[in-house]
């Protein structure tokens, strides 16, 4: 499931000598809706990206790519490139060190960073680096290639016969289907007094990030500096070091804003080895920047799905069975391309059996993207609970909670530490009005109404491993040092907001510095829900490193035991109230040490069970029976994702999420020319992502804590994907609520609906 | 790109047209309702003012305004998204009315007002809009940022006081992956509130 | 990227008639269409003519006949926004209106608007198509769920324009000036299908410059409606514009002409006649809807278009009546 990131090695978590805090009561700091400590910098435009950076001296590459959906490179004639104006340096497969191979995954084929079997249009050939970006572009049209043109597969029907063209050798099938079951799936649809079942299709997506792929590389001598658009700065240094086989002590890569990634900046990129290896020819520094044209080819995607469902129930809404056959279109290089985790998950059902299996085509491969392979499972599953409920004729929601399970079924029934599941329905279905709105009379004329919901839940609890530092200063403000990123979940302001719950010091007083692999502790990459609930406990245990080091000194001062002292708004007093308190920066004993350095490390996951979050999603659509168009009116968004760390943030991602689900919903959707392989819409309006225009105003958000205990140290979960799942299925649902039609294929564009209401009208 | 297209040469000279016209010279700057002048070696001198100052800038006509800002100019806060006009990430006043600087040529912004995101501030303060957004957290990554926070500016001061469905239609050119358009709408009414 | 390009500015339309007629010479009028064409490599400009310093073919003016003039390169927000467009046609202020996105419109003219080049996604792509030069239409065995369903032949685009279409409704007529004066062309007569040409769009020739749209007075009332897949930069899947006059629910005449279906912006003659004379009652309207869609020829993956279009048209003419 966790395959976007094996890419890199992670070993165990060291279970031992990690001291467990308390869980926290009614918190002063940690909930509070506050404003984002780094808000100043990006509302002024002072924050520096990525792609912002200038170096002295520094160069612009520029890459060449192939433009064919599927051929062999023959030959690659550099000349006039190389002596066009301002050109530093070419960089072909033939350049010194630039023969590379290239893994995508741990298995698999390889592939080379200039392959000369190029496997979709987009795919990388050669590079120049010019003095100016335009100079660079220029030289890129100067590069003369010759292609033997060969034949290409884009449509995943088409590239499961024996005849099709192959991506790779051996076929365009990853290997065998992965098979998972439980039960007798035989005999629990024999049980069953109702089955329903349905074929599904999801889109391609792209990520899109608002700041493209980009990175910043300066050599000195054997030294590599790397400023990245990435969400992990260790795995960027990770792959760096490995591919230019580097120790670590000698990359360092640096980044303090980016500009977006949803998973596709987990790992490091072409762009990246490519700026190093002509830094190197060139003795420059080097910016490499995909232009946005390109990052819709070769930068990752969510790959498109075919779902083909069944499900059985008892008359009651029991679900008896549940089985489904999941195939992913991967693209042409290997990665995981369907997740079948809900079906086998979020409901209780003892007969269960999914398979998996993904396809190769000539197109931009996958990768990681916002709870990858869930959204479009969800899609299926929801919609086919929502057919289920309907010809039981129950509820919607009723069938969910009919249907509720504390235990992870597909892994030894490992009982959830929390499942606010069955709440996230109850008090989503009160804010939303669902009763009322599903009894509503059926509307007048062609401009039709209709509500839906759907359930869902994430499925990785991320990898805990993270070391914070925190120092305290003499004048007993303080410096939290982090590898985290922050990639707009607004990580620094929570982790900020844990240090002023443990020591009562104000915002205002902390400087953070982070996601540096030369100065900062190791962290995961921000991404896959884990960034609060992998950092805040180590932050948290770093402030109580530090808690304890001014108990001890101002014991030894104030001749009385630890356990006497509370350390309360930046003083140290007696519990028994007696004396005076002594404010932490009057301590002797910290003027002395001028600092003291507290060591956090993320506590293991607790043994035996495991923590995810969980959602429930609602949704009104109006849909105009004429025309075809499909408006979303209002969101209700319920949310078990633990302890809510800081309100205004929370919502932001709630309702960002939300706002990306009606991208899946409603148009976004990466179209493949069937004759040339090539994309069509390769541009940001052709590819179509939700403007203001198309999210509703009315946006609400509920948060459901379940008071967890035993997650963490701190009780969060994970949000940021939550907010996505459900949301696609809930709107297909509430169109299928106002207009009887059910639209299987994502996204729902007014071409389809018309095009099924037409086929309705025909049919009858 | 096809690869048949011819490449033109970089040292394409302008053209000065106008009977009897003096053309201007390297150290001179044509006044705006002239023709621009011939230069040497494909550039041409532009006066831009941005943010209240004037700049003199040697440049190529192909560069955008927001090529200049960003690296003539150093203003990094008007971002690139697409280059395109497809994004509003980098949307600037020109004028004071809101546009995207990558479909500015610098050439054409000749004698107009540039504002960009720097140009609210007063100093380190921020400006109203800039407040509102801190306030409302109407942000995530960041990058689109700078631009909506131009765009409702320039909607702010053709209305000083729009309604929901207003705030929606002057924010629609800018797009935010990160999905904060909620908070956004908050903050521009905030905004408003705050300029009274 | 934008490849490199020579810039002028003239300061009189004389000197922009004399400069467009030169080899390589492009217009620059707001510039939002162009500069994408450029960034595709659709085609090549070797010289660009910046038209940005003519001012007086901007602003809106009403004529001694009592109707209007509006400049070319007035923008679309000056148009969508202006009182008297606004009130007296509104077709055409709704239409600038629903283009693009706020800055798109504070940038781009109304003589850009008519002049811009298809949205094809083959023709904007690196697909050498018939329309560049090349030997096929790409849409023809492609994926053409967002091309023409009447009009087309050998190419398949449609027209992208708003504004268009409520200019044909509104039966406007634009000034195309040349080196051997001006002329003024009825709108009907400015556009020009891939049946006479897939090389141009319209009528304009390399040193024509477009330089006003004029309106008759205003009767009856008229509107655009418009449907896409996202509420903003999207062009047409389908719209309508009509322009109608309705004494006591009778139409004594209407207009009925279609964007996003046609390479051309497309009157619906058959529906037009249909309604002519007749009471705007369910029954009229329907047989109209029907009528908008005669000899509709669909292709593979737009047929929707068909349904579209017909449900567009009865909406705006119930909304009228």
């Amino acid at each position: 499931m966790t395959y976007y990131v094996d890419a890199e090695e992670h070993p165990a978590t060291d279970r031992q000598g990690v001291a467990q805090l308390p869980p926290w009561g009614e918190t002063r700091v940690v909930g509070k809706p506050l404003s984002r400590v780094d808000a100043y910098e990006r509302v002024t435009g002072s924050a520096v990206y990525t792609l912002d950076l200038t170096l002295p001296d520094m160069l612009h590459a520029a890459i060449v790519r192939c433009p064919h959906a599927h051929a062999r490179v023959t030959r690659v004639d550099t000349s006039r490139a190389e002596r066009m104006p301002g050109v530093r340096a070419v960089l072909t497969g033939a350049s010194p060190g630039a023969d590379i191979p290239w893994h995508i995954g741990r298995q698999g084929p390889t592939s080379r960073l200039f392959d000369t079997h190029c496997r979709y249009a987009g795919e990388e050939v050669a590079a120049v680096a010019a003095e100016t970006p335009h100079q660079a572009w220029d030289a890129t049209r100067a590069v003369a290639v010759e292609y033997e043109v060969l034949p290409f597969v884009v449509d995943v029907d088409a590239a499961v016969r024996p005849d099709a063209p192959q991506v790779h050798e051996g076929g365009n099938r990853l290997g065998a289907p992965r098979v998972s079951e439980r039960g007798d799936v035989r005999a629990g649809f024999a049980q069953a007094d109702v089955v329903v079942e349905g074929t599904y299709r999801t889109s391609c997506e792209l990520h899109t990030t608002m700041e493209t792929y980009v990175s910043v590389v300066r050599w000195d001598g054997s030294r590599l500096t790397v400023w990245d658009s990435t969400q992990g700065v260790f795995a960027t240094r990770a792959g760096l070091a490995r591919i230019l086989d580097l120790p670590l002590s000698s990359v360092r890569v640096i980044c303090p804003y980016m500009g977006g990634g949803f998973g596709s900046k987990f790992e490091v990129g072409k762009h990246t080895i490519i700026a190093a290896l002509l830094a190197r020819m060139t003795g420059q520094p080097v910016k490499a920047a995909v232009l946005r044209e390109e990052s819709f080819l070769s930068q990752g995607n969510r790959p498109a799905n075919v779902i083909r469902l069944r499900a059985g129930a008892k008359r009651d809404g029991t679900l008896t069975a549940l089985e489904g056959t999941f195939t992913g279109v991967v693209g042409a290089y290997p990665t995981g391309g369907t997740a079948p985790f809900q079906v086998e998950a979020l409901y209780r059902c003892p007969n269960v059996r999914v398979e998996a299996s993904d396809v190769y085509v000539n197109a931009g491969r996958g990768c990681a993207f916002r709870a990858p392979g869930f959204p479009p499972c969800n899609w299926a599953l929801e919609q086919l609970m929502d057919e289920l409920a309907g010809k039981l004729g129950m509820d919607p929601v009723d069938l969910r909670l009919k249907n509720l399970t504390t235990v992870l079924q597909s892994q030894g029934n490992m009982p959830f530490t929390s499942m606010g599941l069955g709440e996230c329905l109850t008090r989503g279905a009160e804010a939303f009005g669902w009763r009322a709105a599903r009894e509503r009379p059926p509307a007048v004329g062609h401009v039709v109404r209709g509500v839906g919901m759907a359930a869902g839940m994430w499925g990785y609890q991320g990898e805990p491993r993270s070391t914070v530092i925190l120092k305290l200063y003499a004048d007993s403000s303080v410096n939290l040092n982090m590898g985290a990123s922050d990639i707009g979940t607004g990580t620094k302001t929570v982790m900020a907001m844990v240090v002023a719950e443990e020591l009562g010091v104000p915002l205002e007083r902390i400087q953070i510095e982070h996601a540096d692999t030369a100065t900062t502790q190791y962290a995961p990459v921000s991404g896959g829900s884990q960034t609060v609930l992998v950092n805040a406990p180590a932050v948290r245990a770093a402030a109580a490193d530090v808690k304890r080091q001014i108990l001890e000194i101002a014991a030894a001062e104030m001749q009385c035991q630890v356990g006497d002292l509370v350390l309360a708004d930046g003083k140290v007093a007696r519990a028994d109230g007696s004396g005076e308190a002594r404010p932490v920066s009057a301590l002797r004993g910290l003027q002395e040490r001028d600092v003291l350095v507290g060591v956090g490390r993320r506590h293991p996951h607790p043994e035996g069970k495991i923590a995810l979050p969980f959602a429930a999603q609602f949704a009104e659509v109006e849909v105009n029976t004429r025309t075809g168009e499909v408006r979303v009116v209002r969101l209700v968004a319920a949310h078990d994702s633990g302890r809510v760390m800081n309100l205004k943030t929370y919502e932001n991602q709630v309702f960002g999420g939300m706002t990306m689900g009606v991208g899946f919903a409603l148009m976004e959707q990466r179209v493949l020319d069937p004759q040339t392989g090539k994309m069509a819409n390769a541009n940001w309006h052709d590819y179509k992502i939700p403007t203001a225009m198309d999210v509703p105003l009315e946006q609400t958000c509920v948060p459901v804590d379940p008071h967890d205990t035993e997650c963490n140290t701190t009780g969060a979960k994970g949000l940021g994907e939550p907010a996505t799942i459900p949301t696609a299925a809930a709107i297909a649902n509430a169109v299928h609520h106002a207009i009887g039609v059910r639209v299987t294929e994502a996204p729902i564009t007014p071409m389809q609906v018309l095009q099924l209401l037409a086929a309705r009208r025909e049919g009858e | 790109m096809t690869d048949d297209r011819k490449y033109l040469s970089r040292r394409a000279f302008l053209e000065s047209v106008g009977v009897g016209a003096a053309g201007a010279t390297l150290a001179g700057v044509a006044p705006r309702a002239a023709t621009a002048a011939v230069q040497e070696e494909g550039l041409t001198w532009v006066a831009l003012r941005v943010n209240g100052r004037s700049h003199q800038l040697l440049v190529e006509p192909r560069w955008t305004l927001l090529d200049v800002l960003r690296e003539r100019l150093e203003l990094t806060g008007t971002k690139l998204g697409c280059g395109r006009g497809e994004c509003g990430a980098c949307t600037v006043l020109v004028d004071g009315t809101p546009r995207y600087a990558c479909l500015v040529l610098a050439v054409e912004a000749e004698g107009r007002e540039v504002t960009t995101v720097e140009g609210l501030m007063r100093g380190e303060e921020m400006g109203t809009v800039q407040t509102a957004f801190v306030e409302e957290d109407a942000f995530q990554c960041g990058y689109c940022t700078p631009g909506q926070v131009m765009a409702a500016e320039g909607l702010l001061r053709r209305l000083p006081h729009p309604g929901p469905e207003a705030i929606r239609e002057g924010m629609s050119g800018n797009l935010c992956r990160c999905g904060a358009y909620k908070h956004i709408f908050e903050a521009v009414r905030r905004a408003a509130e705050l300029r009274g | 990227m934008l490849p490199t390009f020579t810039y002028v500015r003239p300061k009189s339309v004389t000197e922009a008639l004399e400069l467009g007629a030169t080899e390589g010479a492009v217009l620059h009028a707001g510039g939002t269409d162009l500069l994408g064409c450029l960034r595709d490599g659709v085609f090549r400009a070797g010289k660009v003519v910046s038209l940005s310093a003519l001012g007086e073919l901007r602003g809106v003016a009403r004529t001694s006949d009592g109707g209007l003039r509006i400049g070319a390169l007035t923008t679309l927000s000056e148009i969508a926004e202006h009182a008297t467009v606004r009130g007296q046609y509104l077709a055409l202020a709704q239409g600038a209106a629903a283009a693009a996105s706020p800055q798109l419109r504070n940038q781009g003219t109304i003589g850009g608007n008519l002049c811009q080049r298809p949205r094809c996604w083959y023709f904007r792509g690196d697909f050498h198509c018939l329309r560049k030069g090349g030997d096929r239409c790409y849409a023809v065995n492609g994926d053409n769920r967002y091309h023409c369903i009447l009009g087309g032949t050998a190419c398949y685009i449609v027209h992208p324009s708003d504004t268009a279409p409520a200019l044909v409704a509104l039966g406007a007529q634009v000034r195309v000036a040349s080196r051997s004066g001006s002329r003024l062309v009825p709108i009907d007569e400015f556009f020009v299908p891939p049946a006479r040409s897939v090389q141009r769009e319209n009528v304009l020739r390399p040193g024509d410059l477009l330089t006003e749209i004029l309106l008759p007075p205003a009767s009856g009332r008229s509107v655009y409606r418009k449907v896409r897949a996202r509420g903003s930069w999207d062009f047409a899947l389908a719209g309508v514009a009509v322009a109608a006059t309705v004494t006591e629910g009778r139409v004594e005449q209407a207009r009925v002409v279609l964007s996003g279906v046609a390479p051309i912006p497309w009157r619906a003659a058959e529906a037009e006649a249909l309604l002519t004379g007749r009471q705007l009652d369910a029954d009229t309207i329907g047989r109209a809807a029907e009528a908008s869609v005669a000899g509709a020829q669909p292709l593979a993956h737009n047929g929707y278009k068909i349904h579209l279009v017909r449900g567009l048209v009865a909406e705006t003419l119930e909304a009228l009546a």
